[in-house]
């Protein structure tokens, strides 16, 4: 199985510049994950249903691949960060708790439906400094101390599960104020008219958006920028970089630290966008699928904002067949992600090559 | 002793010159035992601050850590708590300690934890009416298995692949998660009518005795046969053990002339043990016991986690498969040019660790759990502490049973803390993470108090990126 597979991607990458091949490829999988769905619920899928299905899988998608941006903007720059699921898990309760609070100073003296604007957007930049603080603690650790980064990373996940748990249990579990809830949905004028495409990309809520236009903007900033070419030189050959005259720690810092901010904004998805309420653990490791997300795309935002869609897409098939079939017990359609995080990892869909100096403390000499 | 060199001189890698020759002085014990109570009192004073600044009284502080104290020692059955909550931790710890010295960093020993659990506790029931002598090391066993295939997986896919361990296992625990809630709530569910959703009750010969009750459960002859053979065979062990180093110290011993008695010294040992044991032991412990307290949980798993431990080191420092485990763990290019097999190696060290992480669930679910059954919801949150635990213990295993107890203790204390002060018992996940940063990364430490001097080899597990 694994021997066809490999030989067949190696042939498709053979033929230079045949990206439609891949696209032929991804819409044929659509076009069967939809027969096959059709087959479980008994072809109940419908147009709604199959827009509603590819909306959510965009909306699950968001944080996942702020996950993975994250984890492209670190890695990069050769700092391995699998702190990201406790950053976002910091990012969320930070929100949380700022959207709430802001909104009960700011309330008597804007009118409900500002003071509720004006808070949700403080709360986002909240979170992001919340996880800025956390990137900065592994970006020290790692970076200043010549820690180990993975262990470092473990340090930054059970440390926001400590100080979360604390924080919402002295402060957020009991006697809360209303607040002032989620984003609403923000469609965005003549676009959000097109048939199939309009529902799917332009009616989402904002951080989607952010997420999406994230996504060019770092392929842009990595690929064709000067700043780009010098964190991909010390992400691959330090030495080399220094040597020109890069100043390979400095670059680090500022990618972990740009990182955290991204990771910040996954963060307040899961407070801000998907649902009015904080609670433990509520990352559910979407941070570690995010990096399964990045390894998959190749370390490039595009590939990661892909591998972020196919989770996203095997989250939202979850939810509509456990809709249309609640005889199947939930548990078993939710493995499914984490199933697909295993398989992909295994390089089933290509062997993905980290940056050659990806974990690696540099020593000057 | 003979080989205090050795055992004072963990880890792989080449003692320094300094350190070789005075095996115990107190330099050695200092510089052992320095970073990691360093690193413990200053979490503990971060967790101060951090309660101060949360509450905003100073006097909280001294309630909840004196809360802190008597949860875990002073009040009625404290310290046997304690014991009881770090028997799971020495297992889990000793699981990514063997983990970390095979250049593994299991990070699934929760979802470990979870599938022996189930898998003790459907062998528990699935069989009724076996004596201990056969059920008690069957579950055991199949425990342990559940563990050792759910961390195999990761480990033959990391061989194999090059999947990273740290997101495959990572992804195991989250299925671990949902396949128990369903086979709790499905296929296992007990059919009684309680209404709390559990697994059946495990036969009786497949507990694991508390302390207490043990001479009660020897009134049995069978199990006095068990308690015997399990004395007899530990005596064949020890025996052996020290024959071994006698024979090495003079040529003498092995010149093949030596009488019946004297060649199968440790045989006969072993049978004796175990037949004063067999018929000695239960009129002896029905005379006096120390434990009595029937409400006292502590159970004879604390006496497998010892033997683990040993086991473990055992394992690690003394055979050919334990030196092959570190020398792929230390380095793996020279590991595979010295003609060891990586795969098999990386495969067995993420099953061992398996296993024992499984057996952690199995003693859980066969000794403390009231029901002695797994209950739908049933939350452990011993893995990641127990990834502090392992490196605060250097991942040695006596360093691991001392810091298992600290752990333990702080845990079983929480409780009264929470109660007592009010501050919430979340501040001890806070304080034990702040314990592993400070661990994990002792130059912060050195930093800190402005300590001089290089970093130790031996210091911190290292793994490796995503390559494999």
């Amino acid at each position: 199985m694994s021997i066809v597979t490999n030989s067949v991607t190696k042939r498709a990458a053979s033929l230079r510049g045949a990206w439609w091949i891949s696209a032929l490829l991804a819409a044929f999988g659509l076009v069967a994950s939809w027969a096959l769905l059709n087959l479980v619920i008994g072809g109940q899928c419908d147009r709604k249903c199959v827009e509603d299905t590819l909306a959510q899988t965009l909306r699950v998608a968001t944080p996942i691949a702020f996950a993975a941006f994250c984890g492209v903007l670190c890695e990069r720059a050769g700092v391995v960060d699998i702190g990201i699921e406790g950053k976002m898990l910091m990012a969320a309760m930070v929100a949380y708790g700022v959207n709430l609070f802001s909104f009960q100073l700011l309330k008597d003296g804007l009118g409900p439906t500002a003071a509720g604007n004006l808070s949700r957007w403080l709360a986002v930049v909240a979170a992001m400094a919340a996880a800025l603080l956390l990137g900065g603690l592994h970006a020290v650790v790692s970076i200043r101390f010549k820690s180990d980064q993975i262990i470092s990373g473990t340090v930054i996940n059970i440390l926001a599960i400590g100080v979360t748990g604390y924080m919402y249990r002295s402060f957020l579990s009991e006697n809360l104020p209303p607040g002032p809830g989620t984003f609403p949905l923000a469609p965005i004028p003549l676009l959000a008219q097109i048939p199939v495409f309009g529902p799917i990309f332009f009616q989402q809520k904002p951080l989607t958006y952010i997420m999406l236009l994230l996504a060019v903007g770092i392929y842009g900033m990595l690929f064709y920028t000067q700043w780009g070419l010098r964190v991909r030189a010390v992400g691959e050959h330090p030495r080399a970089a220094d040597t020109l005259g890069v100043d390979v720690q400095r670059t680090r810092y500022i990618n972990t630290l740009a990182g955290g901010l991204v990771a910040g904004l996954g963060g307040a998805w899961f407070t801000l966008e998907a649902v009015d309420v904080f609670s433990p653990l509520m990352t559910n490791g979407l941070g570690f699928i995010g990096l399964a997300a990045m390894i998959f795309g190749k370390w490039n935002p595009f590939g990661a904002l892909i591998g972020a869609l196919i989770f996203g897409l095997g989250n939202s098939v979850t939810a509509t067949i456990s809709i249309f079939r609640p005889d199947i017990p939930s548990q078993i359609p939710q493995m499914l992600p984490y199933l697909l995080t295993i398989i992909v990892l295994t390089g089933v869909v290509g062997r993905a090559v980290a940056p050659a100096a990806d974990g690696q403390p540099y020593e000057k000499s | 002793m003979a080989n205090s060199d050795k055992t004072a001189t963990p880890g792989n890698r080449a003692p320094r010159s300094s350190g070789q020759g005075r095996a115990f002085s107190g330099k050695r014990i200092a510089d052992l035992l320095g970073m990691p109570l360093l690193a413990l009192a200053t979490a503990f004073v971060l967790g101060a601050v951090v309660i101060f600044l949360t509450s905003g009284r100073l006097e909280t502080v001294g309630e909840a850590y004196w809360g802190l104290l008597r949860g875990a020692f002073l009040k009625e059955r404290g310290f046997s708590e304690s014991l009881v909550a770090a028997i799971p931790y020495i297992f889990l710890s000793l699981g990514l300690a063997l983990g970390f010295k095979t250049g593994l960093f299991n990070i699934g020993v929760e979802g470990q934890f979870y599938m022996g659990a189930i898998a003790a506790a459907w062998a528990g029931q699935a069989i009724q009416g076996l004596p201990t002598l056969i059920h008690l090391p069957l579950v055991l066993l199949i425990g342990a298995a559940g563990g050792a295939i759910w961390a195999g997986i990761p480990g033959y896919l990391k061989a194999k692949t090059g999947a990273h361990e740290v997101i495959s296992t990572m992804m195991m625990n989250y299925v671990a998660f949902r396949l128990t809630e369903f086979l709790i709530s499905g296929p296992l569910r007990a059919q009684s009518g309680s209404s709390t959703i559990q697994t059946p009750r495990i036969s009786p010969g497949a507990e694991l005795w508390a302390l207490w009750d043990i001479p009660n459960r020897l009134a049995d002859p069978l199990n006095a046969l068990a308690v015997g053979l399990g004395l007899g065979f530990l005596a064949w062990m020890i025996a052996r053990a020290s024959r071994r180093k006698t024979k090495d110290e003079g040529p003498k011993n092995v010149d093949g002339n030596s009488s019946f008695v004297i060649r199968h010294s440790s045989i006969l040992i072993a049978i004796v043990v175990a037949a004063l044991a067999f018929i000695a032991l239960p009129p002896l412990t029905r005379l006096w016991w120390p434990f009595t307290d029937q409400y006292d949980r502590l159970h004879l798993g604390l006496v497998l986690a010892v033997l683990a431990a040993v086991g473990v080191w055992w394992l690690l420092w003394k055979t050919t498969i334990g030196f092959e485990l570190r020398t792929v763990g230390a380095n793996p290019n020279a590991a595979r040019y010295a003609g060891m097999s990586i795969t098999r190696n990386v495969v067995l060290g993420m099953a061992l660790s398996g296993a024992l992480a499984g057996l952690a669930g199995t003693v859980e679910v066969v000794g403390v759990s009231i029901c002695r059954c797994l209950p739908l919801f049933f939350s452990s949150g011993y893995g990641f502490d127990s990834i502090a635990i392992a490196l605060l213990g250097r991942n040695n295993p006596f360093g691991i049973l001392a810091s298992s107890f600290l752990f333990g203790a702080m845990r079983n204390g929480a409780d009264l803390m929470e109660l007592s002060s009010g501050v919430s018992k979340y501040i001890i996940s806070l304080i034990q993470a702040l314990v592993l940063l400070f661990v994990a990364a002792p130059a912060v430490v050195r930093w800190l108090y402005r300590i001089k001097g290089g970093a130790r080899a031996d210091e911190a597990p290292l793994t490796r990126g995503w390559g494999g």
